[in-house]
């Protein structure tokens, strides 16, 4: 398992290498500037521009030094749009926002989802079945630039209990909305991935085995259906934690937070290159060590799954 | 199993129907006032909305509306906007002086300008900054609103001089090129200019003459791009200058050789290079507003940092929450402390329009930025008292491309415009005027702003005809024009839910008239912008600009250097049109010269004209001293709470009278 | 439309497998469809979805047409020639504020029949989510599979493939798409919407079938096979696979109102179907922002997809119990 670990990680690092290159390869592809604006600027200012940002230089002295600073220094350099700030502090003061939000709501997500999923599995076919299904149906039937707006309608603009956005610190009443409409969907999924996965180990041997053992239901059901019940949900757990954490543009979006997500699509859609590739290295090192998180949690909670 | 399911069914659709019913009526069908809670915050402080979070404190830096406002509240400059009329007024120059051809202007500065760590405020901070903001190194995006000062472009450009060694003469420009406009302080020697200005007792001196004035009044010198490359090109296709630049030696044109002087410590002059009666009310721009020298100089680009920045504006930072909140306080040391009124300012950097809407609406906000209200709400907020109003200077239009077929008929793209009801158009965007020119209408009010074709459709189909694509009417009444390649054209724009209406408008439009349907094109900002200035489109590209300063020619200037516009259009004649107006000191001829470049333009149709823009805010109504000007820029040392209700705003504050 | 025979091609892969190798059995094969029908009929919930699902999907192909020669007016239509009828009507309301047929659903912003745009919305939502969560399934089942049956370090290359496509710019990735694939023809847009789409649909399927073959991997059944000779191809899919068949199918169904999402937002981009026509997902971007003032705008595209989504959920469980090897045993 340690052996595994290390394997892991080593290889990490070549992952996230050729991540950042082809990210700055695309940058390169796409059309437009960071620079550029309704009216087009004077040559020679635009020129100046280039000089200033070292984009006058052969491709590969650009490509050589980005990745230099990267790999010596861990440096993704200082963003194009906003002048003097560098990439590494935006990401340190947005993260925590971001990180916040995503991880209130997955854990609500994770509670409520499992906890509805397994009733469900458990009385299959029941109304708390059909009940507890159509609810997480509906909460992913609703995309989350809908419920945002009428969660705010209703809490902020026709009760005035809540505020209808941007950021009040942590904690802060402000954070309620943002999180009910970004776990919504999130709970949906998780509980019908635990319904789905707890439904089928129920039926499997293992289950047949230990009741037959005469361990009491209330240990079946948790020892040995929830845990691998949940191992759809882990699977998911992933990725989707890794995409919550560093931030979801919409919700950031609907309520104004300073998130990274909100930095993350405003870089693309403003060329901002170094903000872009920094971004994009942190979600991808976000998501590998999370995926890591879930290989480890799969080999622990299903003796059935070995690695080699 | 079914039964239970249908009633939950039923039960939810039933649910969100009369909760989306009853919360719509609680937010539209209110009978107030005003747009949601109007109770005045506690403290003097104003909340402000001023959309996409600034890319820099730095006024040198941003050419954006959003940091325009916050510059405006940081730093000062020689003159600010009047926040009604937007003309310039008085700011750390207490008064001017402009030479007979206003070619040359002289600036007297007060004597109390500090900057926020009190250090005071002189002519060499001017002379610092606008080198500066021209300067290559720093590449601003605004430095080609300074152009006009001497030398300012060539520095900005980093070109060069040339010099005989033999004498130390330096070539003349106007020796190599016959077409370049009278050097107008070249015509006025050095005497003459000594007593160009009249002084008043209250001066204390006459502004003094120096060597620098002395060379600001010879002839333009010849210069040549810098870059070894461009130059080498240029000598090759003209023998003439290769020649004579042969053996010479070439200089750099330094900073200090831009048209700027401390003459002394509290007057600096500015020459130009082209007479510019307008050019005071540029002054106003943030390029042109001053940033300290030292903390510069030690900083660097974290010069503008919370912990580092010196300002010299009637607010200075307090804190700064990228993408959060960017809090101004009011600034003691500042010249005019005793008229600024609000102990703070936040501005908040918001962009989602419904988004701001509501925090305005929940009183959380006190003022929002221009075009917030989305066009489907202008039913319901427009009838409120605190709804914003006014004409805007900024234009709506369709580029065409004219290099390629079938739009570089002059007969199509003339029949495409007349085939737009743009009156029809306004009355349905309700805040829009229709505009068949190129400059806004009533804005420019000495303006006599030409005429373009007015809507005529029977008159469009007959040119289609004429240039080969004859347009029939079917037998339901409607037409069709089976020739023209429709499916080889296309109207690009950017993705916005406002831009999509419009063109969806459009389309609609020439649809009923001409019988054709344009496909249509989103895109994000950025793709659209490259694919427009390459003119890499066939068919339309949508277009907008707003004022940079009040003056015509920043509209007519889009089309003054060649192919750059989008179009492909460019003309010789268009161009000397408008280079004659700018040389015209009499402000009648000189609007009656850009008349007819605007008409002559129309003519040729690059550009279908579609409406003036309106502003389109809500402040509170308790918010005064704020008005809905036509660049929605704000000076903010006017604007304060005010907690007697009897005074408040109700309708659109008057742009009349003073402030 | 067959759903049935669509949503789970790792069946098809199956069955056909049973006819190849066992080509006199294709009565067997045949009795499987059967069986798995007669139970799907038997579920009313999925009957019920069905019948919701079919509904929806004629309506949308034949609505605007229908409408058309009814009315008088396309989804696009805007009476541009007289001002007074280019605002948002509520549903059944006529210009003057009486009753009126004209607009069940009432009117956009720009005077267009809401009913018509739901409609041909429609057709381009229902097909986008129905292609692409095909494609996904295709794709990401097959790569989940083998990655997680070969394992080692196939496995560990597969999936850290998938990290990559993972962390990539979207944004960027479908700019560049964008700009290097012009295409001016509504088939082509619609193509590259699909590799958009596809392109990253299958990422989370394949991740979810990799870890669901990781556990059934080391499983007597599976072992059973090997010993047996089984080749590994056929162990996947024959054996393997329609045992992840629970979770891919709920995750299949989860795909589908992911996919209508996502091409609201690649419509931001300018990918897909272009103005005037609009699909549920940028009808309902677009309502929303209306929400307080037209709520119609929003409720009707929203709650036909709503609707539609749920009635394909169930009709998806409905599939599941159907198809279930492990139901079908019993």
């Amino acid at each position: 398992m340690f052996r595994f670990i290390i394997r892991r990680l080593l290889i990490t690092i070549p992952t996230i290498l050729v991540v950042i290159s082809i990210t700055w390869v695309l940058i390169k592809l796409a059309p437009g500037n960071f620079y550029s604006g309704e009216k087009r600027l004077p040559a020679a200012i635009e020129k100046s521009i280039r000089e200033k940002y070292g984009l006058d230089k052969p491709w590969y002295q650009q490509y050589g030094k980005t990745m230099w600073n990267i790999v010596r220094h861990l440096d993704f350099g200082t963003s194009l749009r906003f002048e003097g700030q560098s990439v590494n502090t935006i990401i340190r003061r947005s993260l925590p926002v971001s990180a916040a939000i995503g991880i209130l709501a997955y854990l609500l997500a994770l509670i409520v989802g499992v906890t509805i999923g397994s009733i469900a599995a458990l009385k299959q076919n029941s109304r708390w079945d059909y009940t507890s299904m159509a609810l997480a149906m509906l909460g992913i039937s609703v995309p989350n630039f809908v419920l945002g707006p009428i969660l705010v309608l209703i809490f902020s603009l026709s009760l005035y209990w809540l505020p209808p956005s941007r950021w009040g610190g942590f904690p802060s009443r402000n954070l309620i909305l943002p999180v009910l409409t970004l776990s919504a969907i999130y709970m949906a999924y998780i509980a019908r991935l635990t319904r789905a996965g707890m439904l089928e180990v129920l039926r499997s041997d293992y289950i047949r085995t230990a009741r037959a053992k005469g361990l009491s239901e209330k240990d079946v059901l948790i020892k040995h259906a929830l845990r691998g019940g949940l191992m759809p949900v882990i699977s998911y757990t992933g990725p989707a934690l890794a995409f919550l954490l560093t931030g979801t543009v919409v919700v950031e979006r609907i309520f104004a937070l300073p998130g990274l997500g909100n930095y993350f699509i405003q870089a693309s859609l403003n060329r901002d290159e170094p903000l872009i590739i920094g971004i994009v290295a942190f979600i991808s090192i976000t998501l590998l060590f999370m995926n890591l998180l879930v290989d480890i949690a799969y080999a622990y909670l299903d003796p059935r799954v070995r690695y080699h | 199993m079914s039964r239970i399911n249908w009633k939950q069914l039923s039960a939810l659709v039933l649910l969100a129907a009369m909760a989306c019913t009853t919360l719509s009526c609680a937010v539209a069908s209110s009978n107030e006032v005003y747009f949601g809670k109007t109770t005045p915050p506690a403290r003097n402080i104003l909340r402000y909305v001023t959309g996409e979070e600034p890319e820099s404190l730095d006024p040198a830096i941003s050419n954006g509306q959003p940091e325009s406002r916050i510059y405006m509240a940081l730093y000062d400059g020689l003159v600010e906007y009047d926040p009604k009329t937007l003309a310039p007024i008085p700011a750390l120059a207490s008064h001017w002086r402009a030479n007979d051809d206003s070619s040359e202007f002289t600036f007297y500065l007060r004597r109390d300008g500090r900057w926020s760590n009190g250090a005071p405020i002189d002519a060499n901070d001017f002379v610092y900054s606008f080198r500066r903001a021209l300067s290559k190194q720093l590449a601003s995006r605004n430095a080609y609103m300074a152009y006009l000062m001497k030398y300012a472009q060539a520095y900005n450009e980093g070109a060069v001089f040339v010099r005989d060694p033999s004498n130390g003469k330096f070539l003349l420009a106007k020796d190599f090129d016959e077409h370049l406009p009278p050097d107008p302080l070249a015509g006025s020697p050095v005497d003459a200019a000594k007593g160009e200005y009249q002084t008043t007792a209250e001066e204390s001196q006459e502004p003094a003459d120096s060597a620098f004035h002395q060379a600001m009044h010879t002839p333009l010198r010849l210069t040549l791009p810098g870059d070894e490359k461009a130059r080498t090109k240029l000598l090759n296709a003209d023998a003439k200058i290769k020649e004579a630049v042969t053996g010479k030696e070439l200089v750099p044109v330094k900073g200090e050789d831009i048209g700027v002087e401390a003459i002394d410590k509290y007057t600096l002059r500015i020459s130009l290079t082209l007479p510019a009666p307008f050019f005071v009310g540029m002054l106003a721009h943030q390029v042109f507003r001053i940033v300290p020298r030292q903390v510069v100089e030690k900083y660097g680009n974290q010069w503008t940092q919370p912990a580092h920045i010196v300002t010299c504006g009637p607010f200075k930072v307090k804190t700064w929450q990228a993408y959060h909140t960017l809090v101004v306080e009011r600034d003691p040391m500042y010249w005019d402390a005793a008229t600024v009124k609000l102990d703070e300012i936040h501005f908040y950097p918001m962009s989602d329009n419904p988004t701001i809407m509501n925090q305005y609406k929940v009183g959380e906000v006190d003022a929002v930025l221009n075009h917030t209200v989305p066009n489907a709400w202008l039913d319901v907020v427009r009838t409120k008292k605190d709804y914003m109003d006014g004409a805007e200077a900024a234009i709506e239009f369709i580029i065409m491309n004219t290099t390629k077929p079938p739009l570089n008929d002059v007969r199509v793209r003339k029949a495409f415009n007349m085939a737009i009801d743009k009156e029809a158009w306004a009355t349905w965007r309700k805040i829009v005027k229709p505009l068949t020119a190129f400059t806004p209408s009533g804005i420019f009010h000495e303006y006599p702003q030409p005429k373009g074709d007015a809507f005529n459709p029977d008159e469009a189909r007959r040119l289609l005809g004429e240039a080969g694509y004859p347009v029939t009417k079917n037998s339901d009444g409607s037409y069709s024009c089976p020739k023209f390649p429709a499916n080889q054209i296309e109207y690009i724009y950017n993705t916005q839910e406002s831009t999509k209406n419009m063109v969806e408008w459009m389309q609609a439009q020439w649809k009923q008239n001409l019988g054709i349907t344009v496909p249509l094109r989103n895109m994000d900002w950025k793709t659209f912008l490259t694919l427009r200035a390459k003119l890499d489109y066939v068919g339309f590209a949508r277009g907008s600009w707003g004022a940079d300063y009040m003056d015509p020619f920043t509209f007519l200037s889009l089309f003054y250097t060649g192919g750059e516009n989008g179009s492909g259009w460019s003309d010789p004649k268009y161009i000397s049109l408008l280079d004659e107006a700018n040389r015209t000191l009499d402000q009648k001829k000189r609007y009656e010269l850009l008349a007819q470049a605007e008409a002559f333009m129309l003519q040729a149709q690059p550009i279908i004209p579609i409406h003036t823009a309106s502003v389109n805010w809500v402040k509170k109504p308790y918010v005064k001293g704020m008005y809905p000007n036509a660049a929605s820029l704000y000076p903010w040392k006017f604007v304060y709470i005010e907690r007697d209700q009897a005074k408040w705003d109700v309708g659109t504050p008057s742009l009349a009278g003073g402030y | 439309m067959e759903p049935e025979n669509k949503i789970s091609p790792e069946m098809a892969v199956a069955e056909a497998d049973v006819r190849s190798e066992e080509s006199g059995e294709v009565v067997r094969g045949t009795s499987l469809w059967r069986d798995a029908w007669r139970r799907l009929l038997k579920n009313k919930l999925a009957v019920f979805g069905l019948v919701v699902v079919a509904i929806v999907t004629i309506a949308s192909i034949i609505g605007p047409t229908v409408i058309k020669s009814a009315f008088g007016f396309t989804p696009d239509y805007i009476p541009t020639n007289d001002v007074r009828l280019i605002r948002s009507f509520p549903p059944f309301t006529g210009p003057n504020g009486e009753f009126s047929w004209a607009h069940p659903m009432g009117t956009d912003n720009a005077g267009r029949d809401q009913l018509a745009r739901v409609l041909q919305g429609g057709q381009i939502s229902l097909f986008v989510g129905i292609i692409s969560t095909l494609v996904s399934l295709i794709i990401g089942v097959s790569y989940g599979a083998i990655a997680g049956y070969v394992g080692g370090r196939v496995d560990n290359v597969m999936m850290r493939v998938v990290d990559v496509l993972y962390s990539l710019p979207y944004v960027i990735v479908v700019i560049v798409l964008l700009s290097m694939f012009r295409s001016q023809t509504p088939r082509g847009q619609l193509t590259l919407l699909f590799i958009a789409l596809g392109s990253v649909s299958w990422l989370t399927m394949a991740r979810i079938v990799r870890g669901q073959v990781l556990s059934l991997k080391n499983q007597e059944f599976v072992l059973a096979a090997r010993a047996t000779g089984v080749s590994g191809p056929r162990i996947v899919f024959r054996h393997i696979v329609p045992n992840t068949l629970g979770p891919v199918i709920v995750y299949a169904t989860l795909t589908i109102p992911q996919i209508m999402l996502t091409e609201a937002f690649l419509s931001f981009l300018g990918f897909g179907v272009q103005a005037p026509l609009a699909s549920w997902g940028s009808l309902a971007a677009d309502g929303v922002q209306n929400i307080a003032i037209f709520p119609w705008q929003l409720i009707f595209p929203g709650v036909t997809m709503a609707l539609t989504l749920f009635s394909l959920n169930f009709l998806g469980d409905g599939l599941r119990d159907a198809l279930d090897p492990q139901m079908r045993t019993t």
